[in-house]
């Protein structure tokens, strides 16, 4: 019997299962801090308790420091749709709809998940490390210590700044999205600007901006959320920076993704 | 303010590493704890000052402050000088509307003048040496005037001048306050200068107990090794 435990603990499916089992733990255990976290910072922002000095540094930092990359990014991707899209639209006699077809895109989708990947791996990525590095030099210890709450200190300000910046991020990047993509039809398909705004206009409805200004406040809170969730519960020198940094990266995404599909089922189904 | 410590066990997965100990630390007395790394010192003084939960026995303390002096100094690299120390006034749910701004300047400079660092208010962690980080993060724990003290390897890297400063600092902060210290340390300097008793850990347990002298009698197997630094003797180092 022993023996065929010993010979069962060897093998590679054990490890396997083993691998997989420390997995789900940490997923369990990551997504339960989350949801204790929000709760905390719920009650803090609620009984306003707010560093409002911090709280401007952190929205600089959210939505000023990131607006090069994520105008960039969804620039690109627009220029990138709006030369695939409208030389064929045109082609097939569909020209007065390129306009429609890119507003859309770029403000239900577009605009919102390339500046949710944008902000992510600029931004969570710099909360993730900075409070990781903060808890492996025992600096948050310190905060705990001084009688100070480290969630309220640390996790506020950096949230709140998400939800408040990222709406403008969001705005500012698909207006550009839009713009670039009224210049590439132009210069790839001779669409006139004017049958480009013209049917924009059509297409655009107000529940596009406002679900898109919901929806983004939602993705920065919960980037910021996430990156400081797991910069907060690292451990171990600067190894356990550079995971509590890979992990912050990976589960924005897929949790943008996430909310992105459960936005579309409850407010375009 | 006293700190008792009662039957203590601490367990980090399966592994003990603090095994039922018990002490007390009486006010205006330093008690340094000694061990070889690993040991569990750091860990007593985390359980005391509740950063961490233990799994059972009892840590009395009466009210007041408990303030700790961290081992790599554990100041906030993105603050400086003047908001390091004035950290616990400024952002303290009861402290913080207490202070004015004048208020703050100057405390901030009585502390910095205490431990001999007047004007580097502005200056940030990155910019001190060694020596100098650590005193900015004592003047930073003794700002609310705590009751007990816990110090962890407070001496360790510093050049002897920087060590005895700290080791008086101790010994005057004591004095002062009247406090209940603990302090956690590798070097026999601090032992001698600041502590009334010294315990050594090993293996979670309490080894030896009693004055700085006794310990220097070499007469316990544990202590012996330890002040001769040898590699005989009871005590394994582990990796
Ligand atoms: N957070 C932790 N998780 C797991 N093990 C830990 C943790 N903190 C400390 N330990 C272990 O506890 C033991 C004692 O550590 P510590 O109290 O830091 O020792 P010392 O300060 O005496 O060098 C060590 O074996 C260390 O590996
Ligand atoms: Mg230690």
């Amino acid at each position: 019997m022993s023996t065929l435990k010993k010979y069962l603990k060897q093998s590679a499916t054990y490890k396997l299962y083993l691998h997989f089992e420390s997995y789900f733990k940490d997923i369990l255990s990551t997504t339960g801090n989350i949801v204790q976290l929000s709760i905390h910072i719920l009650k803090c922002i609620l009984k306003c308790e707010i560093n409002f000095k911090e709280l401007l540094l952190q929205c600089d930092r959210f939505g000023v420091s990131s607006l090069p990359i994520t105008l960039s990014i969804v620039g690109m991707t627009s220029i990138i749709v709006a030369s695939q899209v409208a030389h064929e639209m045109v082609k097939q006699g569909g020209g007065n709809f390129v306009g429609m077809l890119m507003t859309i895109l770029i403000v239900r989708e577009v605009g919102v998940i390339m500046s949710g990947f944008a902000i992510t791996s600029m931004i969570g990525s710099s909360l993730a490390s900075e409070l990781a590095t903060m808890r492996v030099t025992e600096q948050v210890d310190a905060i705990d210590v001084l009688g100070v709450d480290s969630v309220r200190y640390l996790f506020v300000p950096r949230v709140l700044s998400g939800i408040i910046m990222m709406p403008f991020v969001v705005i500012l990047a698909s207006v550009v999205g839009v713009l670039l993509g009224a210049f590439t039809s132009n210069l790839f398909a001779n669409l006139s600007y004017r049958a480009y705004f013209d049917s924009a206009w059509l297409g655009l409805y107000m529940k596009d901006l406002w679900v898109s200004i919901l929806k983004s406040a939602v993705f920065g809170g919960t980037i910021a959320l996430i990156s400081c969730t797991c910069g907060f519960f690292a451990s171990g020198g600067a190894k356990g920076v550079g995971l509590a940094t890979t992990k912050a990266v990976v589960w924005s995404f897929i949790a943008i993704v996430i909310w992105d599909m459960v936005f579309a089922i409850l407010f375009f189904f | 303010m006293s700190i008792e410590v009662k039957n203590l066990i601490k367990k980090f997965d399966d592994k003990v590493v603090i095994n039922d100990i018990s002490f007390k630390v009486e006010d205006g007395e330093v008690l340094a704890i000694v061990g070889f790394s690993g040991s569990g010192k750091s860990t007593v003084l985390k359980l005391i000052s509740g950063l961490i939960p233990y799994d059972s026995g009892e840590i009395i303390t009466s009210e007041g402050d408990i303030a700790m002096v961290f081992q790599y100094s554990a100041l906030f690299d993105s603050l400086n000088v003047f908001d390091n120390i004035s950290f616990a006034l400024r952002e303290r749910k009861d402290l913080r509307k207490k202070y004015s701004k004048n208020d703050l300047q100057n405390i901030v400079s009585q502390k910095l003048e205490l431990v001999g660092l007047k004007g580097i208010e502005n200056k940030f962690p990155s910019e001190l040496s060694g020596g100098m980080q650590k005193r900015v993060s004592f003047a930073r724990a003794i700002v609310t005037k705590p009751n007990s003290i816990l110090y962890d390897e407070p001496t360790a890297g510093l050049d002897p001048m920087s060590s005895t400063l700290i080791e008086d600092y101790i010994v005057r902060l004591r004095n002062e306050l009247d406090a209940a210290s603990i302090v956690v340390t590798h070097q026999m300097s601090t032992i001698t200068r600041t502590a009334d008793r010294v315990i050594m850990l090993y293996d979670g347990k309490i080894v030896f107990e009693g004055t700085p002298s006794e310990m220097l009698k070499q007469d316990n197997p544990y202590t012996k090794q330890f002040v001769t630094a040898s590699l005989e003797g009871p005590m394994t180092m582990k990796a």
